[in-house]
Parts: C-alpha cells; sequence; structure tokens
C-alpha cells in the first residue's frame, strides 16, 4: 500500500466512521487535546478522539514512531518525549494489527544514552514486535527534495519506506526557533551535517516535511520546557502541563501547542513559513479543536 | 601432551582479560564495574613507579603491593600463570621456528631498561606504562586490533545490506547481540595506531630468536618480578640440568640458559616437574632440606645503577620541551587538574581512551612533549566529553583521571571555549546559527547571545543572535567546538584554561 492509497482509505473510513461532516470540509484542521495525570490513558483519548488509531495503521503496516530523543536526559527535565506517551502510541499500533513498530531517533548526545536515559529503552522493552533501534549510518539515502532552502538531503531510508510515519515530539523552548515541535522533530531522519539548516531553518523544516509527510502527529506536552531548550537541565525550566495534542495536520498542531508557551502561532517563524507553504492550517479559528 | 595446571590457569587469565577489555566501555549502566582494570590495578610496576613518581600512597594500587608482596614470597608466577602477554608469547611461540638467540640481550640491558624507567619515575616522569607489558597488550588491541575488529565486522553488516536491503532486519538480532555485548561501538582510527601494533608484534617477531625472548631479556615487569623471586621461598631441585639427561634445557621456556637455574628467569609453569622422565625435579621450601650457599650473579653492579641513574635522568629531564602553541590546545581528561601531576600518575594504558563514548580521547604523541607519548589528550573537534558521563574516571586504575561522583565531574573544568568571530556565521555573515548554545549542556547555557538588529550584506533587516561564553559557567566540555556546523575549522574552540605549569614543578 503505498502513501496516497492510504490517505484515501483513511480518508473514507473516517466517512464510513460517521463521523459530522462539517471537520473535514475544506480548510478545516482537526485537532484533540486530552489531559490528565496517567499520559498512556491521555494519549490514547487523544488518538481515539480523531476516530481512533485504526484509521491510521492496517493489518501488515509497518509503523515508524519518531519521538524526541535528543538528548541524555531524565525524564522529568522534559528534553525529550514521555516514555508512557511512546508506550502508548506503540500498543495502539500493534493492536491495529501493524506488523512491526520501529522506533527511532537520531539523537546529538551518544544514542545509548538518549535511549537509555529517556527511559525509552525500559518503556519499550518487551512490547512484542516494537523495535528501538539505532540509526545506521548505510541507511541513509540522498533524496532529491528541490526545496527552496535544501536541493537534496539524506533521509533515514527506514523513515521513508515506512507505511504510517507517526511523528511524536516533545513541545519546548529552542533559542534560535524559539519553540521545537513537530516540523522540528523531523531533523531527526536527518543524515550529514543537520546543523547546516540552521542557517535557514523555516523553509529547511517545510522542505522535509514536504517530502516525508507525518501522518499522525503527536505532541507531547505532559512537561513542557520553558526555557534553556532544546536540552534544559534544570527543573526550574519545566512546566508540567499534563497534555497530549494529537493530529492529522502538522501545522495545526505545531500552532496550538505554541499557546501553551503563552506564544502566538505567528511567533513561530516555523510555523508561519509552513502555513504559507501549505502544509497545514495555522489560524486556531479555522481549527477544530476536540477536548479528549 | 600433558596439560600443566600453569596452562589452565593461563587460559583462564587470558579469557577473564578479554572479558574485561571487552567490557571496558558503556554497556547501558552509568557504573563500570571496577574490576575491569584488575590488571593493572594489581601490576606491582605500576603500584612502584607511582610510588616513586607521586612520592604518596594511594588504596588504588594496593593490590599491587600484594603482588609484590607474594612474588617476594612466591616467585615470578605472575609470568607463568597469569599474564595474558606472556600467554599470547606462549601460544606464539611453538609456531615459530628458533634462530640463535640474540646475544645482544644476554646482557645486562633488561636492568638497565628497567631502572631507567624507575629512576626516571623518581624524577617525576612516570613512563613505566610505555613498556609495561599489560599496557602494551592493552594499547595494541584498544587502538589496532579491536577497531579493525569492529571495523571488519560493521563492513560485512553494510555490505548485507546493499546486497538484502531491509530483508537484511530478519538476521538483525545476530547483529544487534554482537554491537550490544562484543564490538566497540562506533569505529575510530587511532594516531599511534601504527606504533602499538608494532611494539606487539616485535614481541611476537622476537620469538624466532628464543621463546619468551621479551619476557627473559626485556619485559620490565618481568624483570622486577624476577627480582623479587630472588628472595622466594621456593625453590627448584636440582638446581643444575642433570649430566645424564639435560632434557631441562628443551623444556624449560625461560630459566635454562645456562647449566645453572636461572632462578629470576624462572616463571613457575611446572613443565619440568611434569615432563622429567626421572622424577627428579621438585619444589620445595628454602627451609626443607640443607641448604646450600646460593651464589647469585651480580646484576645490581655499581654500573647499571649509575648508569640508569643518568639515563632516567635525561629521560625525564632532556625532553622537557613543550611547545607553546600546542600547549594552549593540551586538554586532558575531566578532573585531570595539573599536568605535572597527571604525568607523574598516569600508566598510558588506554583504558579511558577505550572507555570514552563520544571518542574524545586520543593517545598522545608530541602535544605535550615527548615524555606524554600515549597519555591521553582531549581533541574536541573529533569527540566531545558527555556531560553525564565519567567512566573514564571509573577505569582508571591510578586515579591520574580522578573517579569523581557525577554531579561533580559535570562541574570539572577541562578548559574554556572562545569564538573566533572571524569564523563564526552570526559575526562574519551575520547569518543566525547557534548550533553550539544549543547543545550547551550546562543548565542555564555557558553559551549565550546577545541580540542585534542589523542589515545583512544583501540590505535585508535581521536580528542576529550572536553567541558568547560565560567564562565561569564553561568547562570547556568542547561540545560546540565539535558540534560547530562549519566544514573544517570550528568557530568555536576550547583552550587550556589554566597555563599548563612546566613539566615537574605542579
Ligand atoms: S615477563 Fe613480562 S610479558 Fe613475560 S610473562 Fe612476565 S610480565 Fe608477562
Ligand atoms: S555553532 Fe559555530 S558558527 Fe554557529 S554560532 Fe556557534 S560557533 Fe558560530
Amino acid at each position: 500500500m503505498d502513501r496516497r492509497d492510504f490517505l484515501k482509505l483513511g480518508l473514507s473510513s473516517i466517512f464510513f466512521a460517521g463521523l459530522p461532516k462539517i471537520i473535514f470540509a475544506q480548510g478545516t484542521s482537526t485537532l484533540s487535546v486530552s489531559e490528565g495525570k496517567d499520559y498512556a490513558a491521555i494519549t490514547r483519548n487523544a488518538i481515539n478522539a480523531l476516530g481512533g488509531i485504526q484509521k491510521f495503521v492496517k493489518k501488515g503496516d509497518v509503523v515508524v514512531i519518531k519521538p524526541n530523543l535528543g538528548w541524555d536526559r531524565k525524564p522529568e527535565y522534559a528534553a525529550t518525549t514521555n516514555p508512557f506517551v511512546l508506550k502508548a502510541i506503540a500498543e495502539e499500533c500493534i493492536k491495529a494489527g501493524a506488523k512491526k513498530v520501529k522506533v527511532f531517533d537520531n539523537p546529538c548526545n551518544d544514542p545509548r544514552r538518549c535511549y537509555e536515559n529517556s527511559g525509552t529503552n525500559g518503556a519499550l522493552k518487551g512490547l512484542k514486535d516494537v523495535e528501538l533501534k539505532q540509526m545506521e549510518d548505510e541507511r541513509y539515502k540522498n533524496v532529491r527534495i528541490n526545496g527552496v532552502a535544501l536541493k537534496e538531503w539524506e533521509l533515514y531510508d527506514e523513515a521513508l519506506s515506512a507505511n504510517v510515519f507517526i511523528n511524536v515530539p516533545i513541545a519546548k523552548h529552542h533559542s534560535l526557533t524559539r519553540l521545537t515541535l513537530a516540523l522540528k522533530n523531523m531533523m531527526g531522519i536527518m543524515g550529514g551535517n543537520r546543523g547546516y539548516i540552521h542557517r535557514n531553518m523555516e523553509d529547511s523544516l517545510s522542505d522535509i516535511n514536504k517530502v516525508v509527510k507525518s501522518h499522525l502527529v503527536v505532541i507531547d506536552a505532559t512537561r513542557i520546557l520553558l526555557n534553556h531548550g532544546p536540552q534544559g537541565g534544570s527543573l526550574n525550566d519545566v512546566k508540567v502541563v499534563n497534555k497530549v495534542i494529537a493530529s492529522t495536520d502538522i501545522v495545526a498542531a505545531d500552532a496550538y501547542a505554541t499557546t501553551l508557551f503563552g506564544l502566538n502561532p505567528q511567533d513561530i517563524a516555523a510555523t508561519v513559513t509552513a502555513y504559507k507553504r501549505g502544509l497545514g492550517e495555522m489560524n486556531l479559528s479555522k481549527i477544530k479543536v476536540i477536548k479528549a | 601432551m600433558k596439560i600443566t595446571s600453569s596452562r589452565i590457569s593461563q587460559l583462564i587469565f587470558l579469557a577473564i582479560f578479554f572479558v574485561l577489555f571487552i567490557n571496558t566501555e558503556y554497556r547501558g549502566k552509568d557504573e563500570i564495574s571496577a574490576a575491569v582494570n584488575s590488571f593493572f590495578r594489581a601490576n606491582p610496576l605500576v603500584a612502584i613507579s607511582y610510588l616513586l613518581s607521586t612520592k604518596t600512597m594511594t588504596l588504588l594500587i594496593l593490590p599491587g603491593i600484594l603482588m609484590f608482596v607474594f612474588s617476594l614470597l612466591l616467585g615470578r608466577f605472575f609470568c607463568g600463570w597469569i599474564c595474558p602477554l606472556g600467554t599470547i608469547i606462549d601460544l606464539f611461540t611453538n609456531r615459530i621456528k628458533k634462530i640463535l638467540p640474540l646475544k645482544f640481550l644476554k646482557t645486562t640491558f633488561k636492568y638497565y631498561l628497567l631502572f631507567t624507567l624507575l629512576f626516571a619515575a623518581l624524577f617525576n616522569i612516570n613512563m613505566a606504562g610505555v613498556l609495561d607489558p599489560i599496557a602494551i597488550l592493552v594499547r595494541a588491541l584498544t587502538f589496532f586490533f579491536y577497531p579493525l575488529f569492529g571495523h571488519s565486522v560493521k563492513l560485512g553488516w553494510t555490505g548485507l545490506y546493499s546486497l538484502m536491503g531491509d530483508n537484511r532486519d530478519h538476521i538483525d538480532f545476530m547483529y544487534a547481540f554482537l554491537r550490544d555485548y562484543i564490538l566497540p561501538f562506533r569505529d575510530t582510527l587511532y594516531p599511534l595506531a601504527f606504533i602499538s601494533f608494532l611494539l606487539f608484534a616485535l614481541i611476537i617477531l622476537l620469538e624466532r630468536y628464543e621463546e619468551r625472548n621479551w619476557c627473559k631479556n626485556l619485559c620490565p615487569l618481568g624483570t622486577l618480578l624476577g627480582l623479587l623471586s630472588r628472595f622466594s621461598l621456593f625453590r627448584r631441585l636440582p638446581k643444575k640440568l642433570c649430566a645424564d639427561c639435560r632434557e631441562c634445557k628443551n623444556i624449560c621456556p625461560t630459566a635454562f640458559d645456562e647449566d645453572i637455574l636461572q632462578k629470576q628467569d624462572c616463571i613457575l609453569c611446572m613443565d619440568c616437574t611434569l615432563k622429567c622422565k626421572f622424577n627428579r625435579v621438585k619444589f620445595s621450601s628454602v627451609f626443607k632440606g640443607r641448604r646450600t650457599k646460593e651464589k647469585t650473579p651480580v646484576v645490581l653492579g655499581r654500573r647499571v645503577f649509575l648508569g640508569s641513574l643518568l639515563s632516567g635522568f635525561f629521560l625525564a629531564k632532556s625532553f622537557a620541551f613543550q611547545s607553546p602553541r600546542e600547549q594552549e590546545r593540551l586538554l586532558r581528561p575531566p578532573g585531570a587538574q595539573k599536568e605535572g601531576e597527571f604525568l607523574k600518575k598516569c600508566v598510558r594504558c588506554g583504558e579511558c581512551i577505550k572507555v570514552c563514548l563520544r571518542n574524545a580521547l586520543y593517545p598522545d604523541l608530541f602535544k605535550s612533549g615527548f615524555y606524554g607519548m600515549f597519555t591521553p589528550v582531549f581533541i574536541p573537534r573529533l569527540g566531545y566529553c558527555e556531560y553525564n558521563c565519567n567512566l573514564c574516571g571509573q577505569v582508571c586504575p591510578t586515579g591520574a583521571i580522578p573517579n569523581q561522583p557525577i554531579e561533580e565531574k559535570k562541574k570539572s573544568v577541562m578548559g574554556v571555549a572562545v569564538f573566533d568571530k572571524n569564523l563564526c556565521l552570526p559575526y562574519a555573515k551575520k547569518i543566525n546559527c547557534i548550533v553550539c548554545e544549543e547543545h550547551c549542556p550546562v543548565p542555564g547555557k555557558a553559551i549565550k547571545f546577545e541580540l542585534s538588529e542589523e542589515r545583512d550584506y544583501t540590505g535585508k533587516k535581521v536580528t542576529l543572535k550572536r553567541p558568547y561564553i560565560a567564562d565561569e559557567l564553561c568547562t570547556g566540555c568542547g561540545i560546540c567546538e565539535n558540534k560547530c556546523p562549519l566544514e573544517g575549522k570550528s568557530a568555536v574552540e576550547v583552550f587550556a584554561k589554566v597555563k599548563k605549569s612546566k613539566h615537574g614543578a605542579q
């Protein structure tokens, strides 16, 4: 099944599920927010509010879950995606019949330590058909991007070949882009000298997100990092928000998450650029928000 | 052929040695077993040269002192029963046809060597590790064989990918096992790899001339143990070759070049007891039976003593030149504070270099002067010091890199980062970047930035984020230098903070 079939299938199943038509009217994006202290439960709620994981994951699919595991930090420092959120998503995928769930990131710190200390290794251990993978050099493929900023780049093969790509960032501060959210989380599938794209971050991020679409975005806002990101390291910079946001519209998800920081979507150049380039909706008034 | 107990012991210790070597690596735990460097801790040569150079005692070298005492009582059993290099030599030697022994080694050369090293230590330069057998072996493995091994396996695995594509995943579990438990995590090329290999290869090649050539005629540890074993309470009887047989000369690996047993060369392998056709050989306590006057050959003559005193002095002092340019960038592992202090303690075993997660440590050749050879230097452009990691301090056998609790290590200063505004993008090109700031692991950031409204070179208005270093927070971990996306030279570089003292003074 290629991407297009998948999307069609997804759309028709929404249709048959009989959800109100208005949600899917042109130009309207839907997103769900769920709040609570049981992070696995709120993750499930958020996904169910969009129609359930089976809308995205079909029997026999290979699913890639791309968290943000960029740093060697314990979960409470809000530098990495919450392990309970990840585990819940992985379990849902398996329940929906996924053949294999691959979880990986290309961290900035030592990858072994990041996987271990972020709690991901422990959380996913023992789940059948769920693999936390170290990324391997030979699997990067040079991809023609023909974007505004990037002509071509090395992208990770397993992310490209997956049937379903689930983007699971944590919402946090970043000095250059102000925030790092789902659009920026895609840097994790890039190889090569990633620091290079800091020179034109906004366009580069749109370029990448145009080539590799996130079928589902789940933003971990259980605790968010307000300052000194993306690494943090001090609990003083962390705020516990107990929320999870889910959407199929990556720009909408990012736009909404921005408000948790007391900012407007317009403040985030990456969001604005992505919106302008047609990757999704950033006007909060045009986004349908389901409280799950 | 009968297998002697010494052979079994040798193989067991060799296996232990390899297991410890492989486990000198991050395997998912912040703590590494203190056992990984046992072979250095229990090494009398390391212990003695540490004592001589630092003139202080530490608990770390206690096992070495114990081994010293045991060898005094029992003899040179370490060489016949434990030493992994000795074992490897034994495994090779039978395959190498012998020609005549090298004459020039049959002198007091080994004593010169040992005492030169010890005197140099006394003059504050601890170079014993350069020729210590365990260090030679660990370095050959770390810098040459292990990367080679890792690289070849990786190459095969990568090759499979180009053949099978994603189908390779079916056998992934096999590779995963290797990767998680046996292989080095990432491949590194080390400077000095070739020299380390050469030193090891030479020792094997020496077997062309006689069995255990290195052990008998060169090894400083063996020589030291030999000196001790003269006082040991065991002696082999008979003390000479028996006139009617003389087979011992062929059986004994070390002690029977001449007709009389050389007690300092006997490694207690017990081959002679086992293989003697007449069952004449026994080892007995010196207290038992008739005491005969032993005539020990004079080795510690005045000449050896004075000669090594002189060469030790030369080794320690005359190579003291260090280029100031190199010194600016002479960075040591975290916690190693004073250069002089560090050089006294470091045994150049290569353990820290092996264990370093991010390959930030490399064996030095010239940065710290001639006698810094094989000591670890920190090269941030190649790898950085991981904020939450203190493994190097955990594996250092002598505390040259102190074993600091992680909270302390996070604050220990290796140097300080400095920007080169001629290269750094926001300054030089008026383009935003601050990758360095993003990676700075210090809570609150040691790299900060100021905002500056400017027009870029095309006339467009830009808000630049221009980074600067908060010196009081910077620990010199080097991640900024490492991650700076400029191709080639980094725009931010770590420099040694304190002016390193001339060696010896502190
Ligand atoms: S002489 Fe040296 S290398 Fe040989 S066995 Fe003894 S310690 Fe090992
Ligand atoms: S990463 Fe390098 S170029 Fe970029 S701001 Fe820092 S020092 Fe300058």
